[in-house]
């Protein structure tokens, strides 16, 4: 039944289409790659130009999180293993993972070994290893083969005596090896973290990824989400599908929007999520991409949790909020529940319509302390009783006087308490 | 042999009748019958068709060896006593069958053949593994007879020359022992160790004896003394005057002759037939390419306890042979060499030929036609091809090669039996890891790296040998921190200095307390400068002007803990791995209770330590047992030690400081001028930089650091930048517009790229509430002046 459905509607195929798109790197990051002065086509370069010249390389991969470091270095190493099938053996290295010298060796051995169907064993020591990759180098060197050392999280390489990058790249300089290490971090100051023997030896090739600029963002939207004119869906839909898309791409609002969301953050890491979620929300009986699925997307990333939760609070809480915010007001910083408790008497001290008992004012209290709207200050003290402890609010004042506005039935009073 | 003839053609379908010849001579119909049982069949696929082929061939000439053969297949479950007694059988039916002197060869060859039938058993053995399947032994036992056989139908029918041979060390020639030597005279040629010669494959290889010396011309077919020329096709020598038209001096670059030209072109050529009643000789060279001579290179020679005289020879294989055949970017004369060994008897030597490196090759042009070209090596097991090491290493090994050899001929004349262990080691030693593969893992080490043959490429990719470099391609390559300059420049002084420093040391008879510490920010070429110096001296104590010393180096960097050094020092000294504590003991009682166990042990000892200061320990225990050793009377130990800060020594304790810091030598950043000059100096000869370019970058490197590895590098990237841009150019608009040299735009991008952080560009790209975020957080720094800041703080 579900497979019928499948087959009659063509919107289902589109989207599953954008879907898998979507969450493809190579495809996202193909389009970029053409232009000369892209970071494609320099990696490409570097790393091929060290395969036929047989040199030695050490490049850096910069960028913010999200903008496709590792996804252009993958695509690159895959052509590359088109275009040199034989002459290369990536080694894959996580400085989350292989941080530590000794087990980044090892797991080197472990590729290597793998790489070359050769037998491999657990036991060797750090010298083994270190002298098995440098024979390794070498011979690899004699028989024209490149070893590509792909090390993610660089900057967790870079710590304490830095055993594993110097005898890599000291291995590098002296024997007659071959090997291109390549290090992807986040940290833009990555090459100060290093040794100053260690960066001696390094060979600052550094490409810095950049979020792309609005003209290419605009591109690269049209390129993503426009069916193409070659696959199996009906012709005449697809034809409608991209001149309804070409409509919102051009529409002024869909720029505005793009805008305000890249202006919380601008890689393409987030803005491929955004289109995600803007693609999810497209209606299938219609089954066109509308400004409204966008917006819909737009609106449901910027959601502001703390004032949902303020909207699921009973009054009482939200007496205890204010009261808590008075007392900040007050500049009295350290106060505990029994602090808050005078001040809500105070409060009721001309207004007697939401007065409760103080067990039930502390029902309420520990509540909020599980919604996390307000914790401890600190840890210690986990022997006192709740009432001792000093609390602190998670809210901002300006939060907190939204919610209460757009609570439904918010009595007058809070809102000029606060105000006040 | 006439099984051979068909196996021949299939290989190289070249030139059937060139096997002619060969058919004339024949063996019993027996052995045709009996090919397909040869054990070709049953070695897996990647068992190398030459060795078995070359096995084959001799192997079917001989009837007695087919007995052998169904005498061991009916015994295969005895592999070992089977291996014993084919030595025996294999022996008595070369006796049996010998026709010559072979006879006086009695109880010898049985060594060489139970080895050989080893480490045949092991390729066999291997192979199966692969293959899956179980029935080793039975290949085993059937492979090795003609294994045996094979190096002692070498010989040529020539037996009328008597073995003049003679050794040209007179050395104590014990009877019953085998004699080693490092040249021979014999036959009137001096052979030596790592010659490379012409072996002669079969016993009618004669019937067009009378080699000659000088190749004829292709067209009068005369030899004469006028100069010829080569054509680069088909190798063909030709007189400058026979030539249409004549040719007045040898062009340069590459020629080819008419004939190949018409050839390429499509037409149908007739050679010029050879003149009536004189027949075409072909030259060694011819025959060798032709696959019907072998080439070797001589490993060792040693003469056998009846004074004939052998040697063991490392076969050279010709593209064809290969498992790939020949490459389209194979040179006409190049040969691969293969790990493939065999024990040859002296006589089928036919003379020297000239098997050079590329470099020598490239040099030698006229040095007659016997000149080959040998590149890469090739692994016969794994048909893999693998650059010979270059000349540094190779200088290596030859002295690994030597020493190894001393000692076998040290050790041999000690007793008969110790042979068999001998060889046991060098099969070992040559076959090693065939057999170990199978059980022992690749990366722990025991002396050795198991597996490593495996690594090569399967073809020898075309983009090294058909690719001419562009000038920025040979300016890169030459400005390769990797690449060893020839000279090294700028360092004169201190390069005298530590010369003076270890030649005193190691004149002086009692070299007491000798210590040098040398420091020096890092890139300034510390390292390499010891190093050469090393490598000078080691010329000397070659050319016998100073005692030779032993040269051990560890850097501090690559040891896994600071103790283990001395387990790497022991281990270099003696060859043995101990633990550190057990190796600690030993070199203290070598160096300060002067107890000297072997002769090796008198020699002054060099240690150089790099990275000197990661050996600082708590109690700088390391540092103090080291620095003390030279200061014993007996020790002869000069302690090398090379760091980045200059005051180390204070920063240690006060009785290691007073044993390290009394020599110290600085080596200062260089300044601008001497960068240049570095680079320059690697430049010489490549016109691919503006000189403002190369004076721009030193001048920026030397007032940031003077690292010279750092000038190089921004040299090394400005060049890539401009390969980058020219290459992009001739892609898009395929016409080379651009002039490829190196300018002061590139330059400049490479420092900015090396020494300028990225932040600048990140920040104008980041988004808007990122900016927003920034300016709040520089506000709220001027405004509270405090370094630090809170996010709450900055979100008001």
């Amino acid at each position: 039944m579900g497979r019928e459905k499948e087959k009659e509607n063509p919107s289902q195929k589109a989207l599953n289409l954008l879907r898998t798109r979507l969450s493809n790197p190579n495809f996202v990051f193909k389009p970029l790659s053409d232009s000369p002065d892209s970071n494609y086509s320099k990696l490409k370069f570097i790393i091929s130009s060290s395969i036929t010249e047989a040199c030695n390389n050490s490049i850096l991969l910069l960028g913010p999180r999200g903008s496709g470091k590792v996804a252009v270095l993958e695509l690159v190493l895959s052509d590359l293993l088109q275009q040199y099938p034989e002459a290369i053996s990536v080694i894959r290295l996580n400085g989350l993972l292989h941080g530590d010298d000794n087990c980044a060796l090892k797991e080197i051995a472990r590729q290597l070994c793998m790489e070359h169907q050769l037998l491999f064993s657990k036991v060797a020591s750090f010298d083994d290893n270190s002298q098995f990759l440098i024979a390794m180098l070498r011979e690899c060197g004699l028989a024209h083969k490149t070893i590509i050392f792909v090390l993610d999280e660089f900057d967790l390489f870079a710590q304490a005596k830095q055993r594993l990058l110097y005898s890599l790249l000291d291995a590098m300089q002296s024997v007659t090896s071959q090997a291109v290490v390549i290090g992807v971090s986040c940290r833009l100051d990555v090459d100060q973290l290093l040794e100053k023997r260690v960066r001696s030896r390094f060979s600052h090739r550094k490409l810095l990824f950049l979020p792309p600029s609005k003209e290419d963002t605009e591109r690269f939207l049209e390129h993503i989400l426009s069916l193409p004119k070659d696959s199996s869906l009906p012709h005449s839909y697809t034809v409608e599908f991209n001149g309804r898309l070409k409509n919102v791409l051009a529409d002024e609002r869909f720029k505005e929007l793009i805008n305000t969301y890249l202006s919380f953050n601008s890689t393409i890491g987030q803005l491929m999520r955004f289109l995600f979620q803007a693609v999810s929300y497209m209606d299938l009986d219609v089954g066109f991409l509308s400004l409204e699925n966008f917006k819909t997307a737009l609106s449901s990333t910027q959601r502001q949790p703390k004032s949902e939760c303020i909207k699921d609070c009973s009054i009482l809480e939200l007496y205890l909020l204010v009261c808590m915010k008075r007392l900040e007001v007050k500049e009295q910083n350290s106060y505990n529940f029994n602090s808050v408790m005078t001040e809500y008497k105070s409060i009721h001290d001309f207004q007697t319509s939401d007065n409760y008992a103080g067990n039930v004012c502390l029902r309420a209290f520990e509540h909020l302390l599980q919604r996390e709207l307000i914790s401890f200050t600190d840890n210690r003290g986990h022997n006192q009783s709740v009432e001792f402890r000093p609390v602190k609010l998670l809210i901002s004042p300006a939060e907190l006087y939204h919610g209460l506005k757009s609570y439904r039935s918010c009595p007058a009073i809070l809102l000029k308490l606060i105000a006040r | 042999m006439a099984t051979e003839t068909p196996k021949k053609q299939l290989q190289s379908p070249r030139k059937p009748k060139q096997s002619l010849n060969n058919l004339k001579v024949q063996s019993s119909p027996l052995s045709i019958s009996l090919s397909p049982q040869t054990p070709q069949s049953l070695i897996p696929p990647q068992a190398p068709p030459r060795r078995s082929l070359r096995r084959t061939s001799l192997h079917f000439s001989s009837t007695p060896i087919e007995d052998s053969i169904e005498y061991e297949k009916s015994d295969p479950k005895t592999p070992r006593k089977a291996v014993e007694e084919i030595g025996k059988i294999s022996g008595q039916s070369r006796k049996g069958q010998s026709h010559e002197e072979r006879v006086k060869t009695p109880k010898t060859p049985k060594i060489p053949k139970s080895k050989r039938n080893d480490e045949n058993r092991k390729t066999a053995k291997l192979g199966i593994l692969g293959e899956g399947m179980v029935e080793a032994e039975v290949t085993f036992s059937s492979v090795t007879p003609e294994v045996l056989e094979t190096k002692k139908r070498k010989r040529g029918e020539d037996k009328t020359v008597i073995p003049r041979a003679m050794a040209t060390r007179s050395s104590k020639k014990k009877e019953k022992k085998r004699v080693y030597y490092k040249k021979v005279v014999y036959d009137e040629g001096e052979f030596d160790v790592g010659d490379d010669v012409y072996v002669k494959r079969r016993e009618d290889a004669s019937s067009d004896d009378e080699v000659p010396e000088m190749e004829e011309c292709r067209v009068c077919f005369r030899a004469g003394r006028s100069v010829m020329i080569e054509c680069d096709d088909c190798l063909g020598g030709f007189h400058l005057k026979c030539l249409k038209p004549p040719l007045k001096e040898v062009p340069e670059g590459d020629w080819v002759c008419g004939f190949c030209q018409a050839q390429k072109l499509g037409k149908y050529v007739e050679f010029p037939e050879p003149p009536e009643g004189k027949k075409r000789v072909r030259t060694l060279r011819e025959k060798l390419l032709a696959s019907d001579l072998w080439a070797a290179r001589i490993e060792s020679l040693w003469k056998e306890v009846d004074g004939s005289f052998w040697f063991r020879g490392r076969w050279y294989m010709i593209p064809e042979e290969t498992a790939c055949g020949r490459q389209p970017h194979n040179l006409r004369r190049e040969l691969y060499r293969t790990n493939d060994c065999a024990d040859i008897e002296m006589e089928s030597i036919i003379r020297h030929c000239n098997v050079m490196s590329p470099k020598e090759y490239a040099k030698a042009n006229d040095e007659g036609d016997d000149v080959f070209l040998c590149e890469y090596e090739y692994d016969i097991h794994w048909h893999s091809f693998k650059r010979i090491a270059e000349i540094d290493n190779d200088e290596a090994d030859d002295e690994h090669a030597d020493s190894d050899e001393d000692w076998n001929s040290s050790k041999e004349p000690d007793s008969g039996t110790d042979e068999d262990m001998e060889y046991e080691e060098e099969s070992t030693r040559n076959a090693q890891a065939r057999l170990s593969t199978a059980h022992l893992a690749a990366n722990s080490r025991k002396g050795h790296f198991f597996g490593l043959q495996k690594i090569g490429t399967k073809k020898i990719p075309e983009h090294v040998r058909c690719h001419k470099q562009t000038v920025l391609e040979r300016a890169k390559a030459t400005l390769l921190l990797a690449t060893l300059p020839k000279s090294l420049p700028c360092r004169n002084k201190e390069m005298e200095e530590i010369m003076a420093f270890v030649k005193g040391a190691i004149c002086d008879d009692r070299c007491l307390g000798r210590c040098l510490y040398i420091h020096g920010v890092p890139g300034t070429g510390k390292t390499m400068s010891v190093l050469a110096v090393m490598r000078n001296l080691k010329s000397e104590v070659d050319a016998g002007s100073i005692r030779p010393y032993c040269f051990v180096e560890v850097n501090g960097l690559k040891l896994a803990s600071p103790e283990n050094i001395y387990r790497v020092i022991y281990e270099a000294l003696t060859g043995h791995r101990v633990s550190w504590k057990k190796a600690l003991q030993l070199l203290n009682e070598r160096f300060s209770d002067g107890k000297k166990i072997g002769k090796e042990d008198d020699r002054p000892c060099i240690l150089l330590i790099d990275e000197l200061d990661l050996l600082v320990t708590r109690n700088q225990s390391v540092l103090y047992n080291i620095l003390d050793w030279p200061t014993k009377p007996h020790s002869k130990l000069i302690v090398i030690g090379i760091a980045n800060t200059m005051d180390l020594p204070e920063k240690l304790l006060p009785r290691i400081s007073s044993r390290m810091g009394i020599q110290r030598l600085c080596f200062g950043p260089y300044n601008y001028q001497q960068l240049q000059e570095i680079i320059s100096s690697r430049l010489k000869g490549i016109d691919a930089f503006e000189k403002q370019a190369v004076e721009f970058a030193s001048r920026k490197v030397a007032a940031i650091s003077g690292d010279a590895r750092r000038a190089l590098e921004i040299c090394r990237r400005a060049a890539d930048i401009a390969d980058y841009r020219i290459k992009k150019q001739i892609s898009t608009v395929n016409s080379s517009t651009g002039k490829d040299i190196v300018t002061m735009a590139e330059v400049d991008a490479a420092i900015q790229e090396m020494f300028q952080a990225p932040h600048v560009q990140v920040m104008k790209s980041c988004s808007k509430l990122s900016k927003i975020f920034l300016t709040a957080m520089v506000y709220e720094l001027y405004k509270t002046g405090m370094g630090e800041t809170t996010f709450e703080k900055v979100d008001t």
